[in-house]
């Protein structure tokens, strides 16, 4: 039982307890506070991992961007004070059953597989390595997925905003 | 010579030679975070009475001048009797959320003081993404206000916060374009390689024009992202009473109204690092002799100093500009700074790849 | 239990890829059915970044593969928040029940 070993478990419960009260309060707005403790949980892990440069990417884009627009749609649309119903009780059962069973099968199925981990070779990203492979065109390069994701970002924009776009009737 | 790596350094071998490594090590920690705690309260204190002072000067006034000579203990009197006044909570308000805000402000700027350099080999954490680290815990301080607005259940609060939030998310975006501007000519995200690439010169001069282009939309952007004025939609008073902490009293708002002092030290501590060397001395190119005497002043005084001057830059600003409107706000970043910065990314670039900087 | 292994990071992504199924089986309010899709994708963001580290180390698909599930993430949030502020435009509520036409 080392640091590296305590701060683990104490980085996992702190993403999956966050994460299970994002999905169970009845307060939006505390469920998106819980989300984003989550996503720092993750972030932390990745720093755990030593794998900084995701990890800030991480923060960045989850934390900066997703639970922020999150934060406003729920400004947009909810009022402050208001608590969303109880979920049916039979429903909320059966996910619960469902959702138990899965992780104990998906679970099961892990451990028996038994991954074999390499010890030899150190794991280091460097943020020059990650540029360099982001952008070459040899058989290991990313330039292709990188453009196809540009592609899909600025169609995504486009796309956003047409639908929330104002339509303006004509009134005569 | 006195310098602030003997010292951390004394320390080090100090503790390490009384205690196991894992003791010292958790010593150090503490010893970090009680520095820490105390440079925010004697930054808060001394930004606000600058702050005051400069206002007074501004105006040809006097200014605070009663307690203590020249009025340097107003602000630490001030400060006493917010902890004294009782901390209110409104009645309709998520009252978890409520208490929780202040203190998300606060630590997460705590969190971005982590890879300043603060002198000579005086630094927290030397992170190799260091910049990147700089932005992205940076954004984490709109969730702070965008939860004190939500929580309060007041209707200005909630209006306020919206302003601020909308406002730091747009115009992170340029202050981010103009840090990699210089991440460009440095070639690297480390908080010491690019203040050790200033050596023969600041990339305020080293970077032509496009390195000042870029410096003024980092100050631009910095302003409106710290809420001051001309930006400070988010707490205008004429409009709003006082934006997201109107609801906020006694210590909380005190730990809100500290956090703005600090964060507008930092903002500044992040451009002194990048325009202008940080700790490093003013070097011109090969000029031995004046390179050596500006080597005698310290480390430190060089950080500190540069840092408060940008912070009395921005102080400056308050009262020269009237308040922009929120669509003239919005119109400035998107219409304006973010095309002028991609640009301006783009020149820096080539002026990188041809090698025309000194 | 000195050592931690690709086992217990799995354990910590399967499980909070479980949470956020939880949340979309019970939730019926459309903001909190993205934020339970956030929460499945970042599990399997956790796993391409723990297979990378302790599977093959010399390589860096799986932190490539993270970067661009963040990357499809953001997008695919911000169209998803454009569909909720319409659908609240024309229903006056984003619950999922509320919308069983169509065609408005």
């Amino acid at each position: 039982m080392n640091a590296s070993v305590i701060i683990f478990y104490i980085i996992a419960a702190f993403i999956l307890g966050a994460g299970i009260l994002a999905v169970t309060t009845r307060k939006i707005f505390r469920s998106a506070i819980w989300l984003l403790f989550s996503l720092i949980g993750i972030a932390s892990l990745y720093f755990w991992m030593q794998v900084e440069f995701v990890a800030a990417v991480q923060i960045v884009v989850y934390v900066g961007g997703i639970v922020v627009l999150i934060i406003f749609s729920i400004f947009l649309t909810q009022k402050s004070g208001d608590e969303m119903p109880k979920p049916l009780k039979n429903r909320s059962i059966f996910s619960a059953l469902a959702v138990l069973f899965g992780f104990a099968f998906t679970f099961n199925l892990i451990k028996q597989y038994g991954f074999k981990q390499i010890e030899s070779t150190p794991f280091e990203v460097k943020v020059s390595d990650i540029g360099n492979q982001m952008l070459s065109t040899t058989e290991h390069g990313f330039v292709l997925p990188f453009e196809v994701v540009s592609i899909l970002l600025l169609a995504a924009m486009i796309g956003c905003i047409v639908i929330a776009m104002k339509v303006k009737h004509n009134e005569q | 010579m006195f310098s602030l790596e003997g010292i951390t350094n004394t320390v080090h071998e100090w503790l390490n030679n009384h205690f196991s490594p894992t003791l010292a090590l958790l010593t150090e920690f503490v010893l970090v975070g009680v520095a820490a705690i105390a440079l925010f309260a004697l930054l808060g204190l001394g930004l606000v009475w600058m702050e005051r002072k400069v206002a007074a000067v501004m105006q040809i006034r006097l200014g605070p001048n009663r307690v203590g000579p020249k009025g340097i203990f107003q602000t630490t009197a001030d400060t006493l009797k917010l902890i004294m006044k009782e901390g209110l909570t409104p009645d309709g308000a998520d009252k978890f959320l409520f208490n929780l805000a202040p203190y998300i402000v606060m630590i997460v700027a705590m969190l971005i003081l982590a890879p300043i350099a603060f002198a000579k080999n005086f630094q927290i954490w030397d992170i190799n993404i260091g910049v990147l680290y700089l932005s992205a815990v940076s954004s984490l301080s709109v969730i702070g206000v965008l939860m004190a607005g939500w929580a309060s259940n007041n209707k200005y609060s909630l209006l306020g916060a919206m302003r601020s939030g909308a406002q730091i998310v747009s115009y992170e975006l340029s202050a981010g374009l103009s840090v990699i501007s210089i991440v460009v000519m440095t070639g690297s995200l480390s908080i010491n390689d690019i203040i050790l690439s200033q050596q023969n010169g600041w990339w305020i001069f080293k970077g032509h024009i496009p390195a000042f282009i870029s410096f003024v939309i980092f100050i631009i952007a910095v302003t409106a992202e710290t809420n001051r004025a001309p930006f400070d939609l988010a707490e205008a008073e004429s409009e709003l009473t006082a934006g997201f902490h109107t609801e906020y009293s006694g210590m909380k708002f005190a730990l809100f109204f500290l956090a703005e002092y600090i964060n507008i030290f930092i903002v500044c501590a992040i451009g002194a690092t990048l325009f202008f060397g940080g700790w490093m001395p003013l070097h011109i190119g090969h000029w031995e002799g004046f390179n050596h005497v500006m080597d005698y002043i310290p480390s430190s005084i060089w950080f500190f100093g540069k840092t408060i001057g940008l912070i009395f830059l921005i102080m400056w600003f308050r009262w020269t500009f009237p308040r922009l409107r929120i669509d003239q706000l919005l119109n400035l970043e998107w219409k304006y700074l973010l095309p002028i910065s991609m640009f301006n990314l783009i020149l820096m670039t080539i002026v990188a790849i041809m090698g025309w900087h000194f | 239990m000195s050592e931690i292994t690709v086992t217990h990071i799995l354990f910590v992504s399967t499980a909070l890829f479980f949470t956020g199924m939880y949340g979309l089986f019970t939730r019926r309010n459309m903001i909190t059915m993205l934020m339970s899709v956030e929460l499945i994708l970042n599990s399997v963001n956790i796993n391409f970044v723990a297979f990378n580290k302790y599977l093959y180390p010399g390589k860096l698909d799986g932190v490539f593969f993270t970067i661009f599930v963040i990357t499809i993430a953001a997008a695919e949030a911000a169209v998803a928040i454009a569909i909720i502020i319409n659908l609240y435009r024309s229903h006056h509520s984003i619950d999922v029940e509320d919308a069983s036409e169509l065609k408005y």
